[in-house]
């Protein structure tokens, strides 16, 4: 199957190839002209008060964190997913598994939700 | 033939339709908004317009490269090519037709069949977040960084009911290649069904089609770049090419999402209830099945300009709302009936 794996290898080299290009070509056919009033940020017309970077709401660290969590979750499912059918047929022990593994992490959202996590206002 | 030259032409061949699926994309966009609000739409450049996308890389290309005096460089010339980049690999493994028989040796139409394709569009997919985070961060604009903080929000968000829709496809068909599962979708279902993931998974569908429209970020989840708030999120400062970057990157998503739901969902290259391979010559039915996935292809393409002028655009904590409180709880309801379902029927 390692054959697989090469072709897909050259298929992001020819992305990252074209990409290249694509920057590099359009850096050269342009027109140069540089003035400072082009440089500037844009801001609707009006002159710039402060810079960009300012702070910005923790709720977005919290989803960062709930994705980190539920994403794993996803990921550990997976392998599982795939060998479900071959140990479904040894009995119902590997659905109870499954179903004491996702209840803990539905707990886990409806706390989040409870909480307030994911309320923007 | 050496089998590397037939995987470069592959390569290249799969390459170049795949942005050509996305270049007149553009087009079709334009022409079907048109159309729905009683307008013509493009229609100097070429037949029909045809050659406005033509038109428009040009001008893309001739543009004056302008970087920001406050922008951080390095990082705004890598924030576009970052998004590209995985946006036009993600098509690698995607099975865009059986195969095909040229001079005695057989082709299988697809880039790569490897026994994981299905996680490698994921893995893939969800680095175009980087590029967006960059170049909203790297522009020191207030608009672009709102922009970008919205689109990882978004996209990190959706990005679990994704992937949790998808488990219970993995489940019922018990494998990651993406190949094998349009084989399993052969046949019929019930007697009278044709056996798609679709009649399978009629809710993991619609959960995985409004994942993908946020994933996408699309009306009516485009928060990233709101043009009403945002004036244009985290690509507000880019011109010339660096935006062709990102616009063109995202029809290149467009096209690798809709090929994505109808391999797991609409039976890739299959017809319904007709074998083509009975009656077509090798060659034929190489050319056949091509077709066939690319009019199912384009088919969603479609619905993608279709809910845009459909649907209007979420508030932002309805977009976090419906993702968290309404599509994860779904997507769990909806993988433990397929686990119940696989058990009682193995």
């Amino acid at each position: 199957m390692m054959s697989g794996f090469e072709t897909i290898v050259m298929y992001l080299g020819m992305s990252f190839i074209v990409v290249v290009i694509m920057l590099v070509v359009s850096a050269l056919l342009g027109p140069f002209r540089p003035k400072p009033r082009k440089a500037t940020t844009f801001e609707c017309g009006v002159p710039l008060l402060d810079p960009g970077h300012k702070r910005y709401a923790v709720k977005y660290f919290l989803v960062a964190v709930l994705f980190l969590v539920f994403d794993l979750e996803t990921v550990l499912i997976y392998p599982l997913a795939v060998k479900y059918r071959d140990l479904a047929q040894l009995g119902w022990g590997i659905f109870i598994e499954v179903f004491l593994f996702v209840a803990i992490l539905l707990a886990g959202l409806v706390y989040a939700i409870k909480k307030r996590a994911i309320d923007w206002e | 033939m050496e089998d590397w030259i037939i995987d470069l032409i592959k390569v290249v061949f799969i390459w170049v339709w795949c942005l050509l699926i996305a270049v007149v994309m553009t087009w079709v966009e334009r022409r079907a908004s048109a159309m729905m609000q009683d307008r013509l739409g493009p229609n100097r450049a070429g037949p029909f317009g045809l050659l406005q996308p033509l038109a428009d890389g040009i001008k893309l290309f001739t543009k004056e490269e302008i970087i920001p005096e406050k922008a951080k460089s390095i990082l705004y010339v890598l924030g576009p090519a970052l998004f590209a980049l995985p946006a036009f690999s993600a098509y690698a493994v995607v099975p865009f037709g059986d195969k095909i028989v040229l001079g005695g040796k057989e082709i299988i139409l697809q880039v790569a069949d490897v026994n994981i394709g299905f996680l490698y569009v994921l893995a893939i997919g969800s680095m175009g977040v980087y590029g967006m985070v960059v170049g909203g961060w790297a522009s020191n604009n207030k608009y672009s960084i709102l922009g970008g903080l919205r689109a990882t929000a978004q996209l990190i968000s959706y990005e679990v009911p994704l992937g949790l829709a998808l488990l219970a496809v993995v489940l019922l068909y018990g494998t990651f290649s993406l190949r094998e599962m349009v084989f399993q979708q052969s046949g019929t279902f019930l007697g009278f069904l044709p056996n798609w993931g679709f009649f399978k998974q009629p809710l993991g569908f619609i959960l995985f089609l409004v994942a993908a429209y946020a994933e996408a970020s699309r009306v009516p989840f485009d928060l990233p770049e709101a043009e009403s708030e945002l004036v244009n999120g985290y690509h507000t400062e880019y011109g010339g090419m660096k935006l062709g970057l990102y616009l063109f990157g995202e029809y290149v998503n467009l096209g690798t999402l809709s090929a994505i739901i109808v391999t797991i969902y609409f039976g890739g290259w299959q017809l319904p209830y007709v074998d083509m391979s009975a009656f077509l010559g090798p060659v034929a039915y190489g050319i056949a099945s091509f077709l066939v996935f690319f009019l199912k292809q384009a088919f969603f393409l479609f619905l993608f300009v279709w809910v845009r002028w459909t649907v209007p655009r979420f508030r932002y904590d309805q977009l976090m709302g419906l993702g968290w409180k309404s599509l994860i709880p779904l997507c769990l309801v909806n993988f433990f009936i397929t686990a119940l379902l696989v058990q009682l029927t193995v």
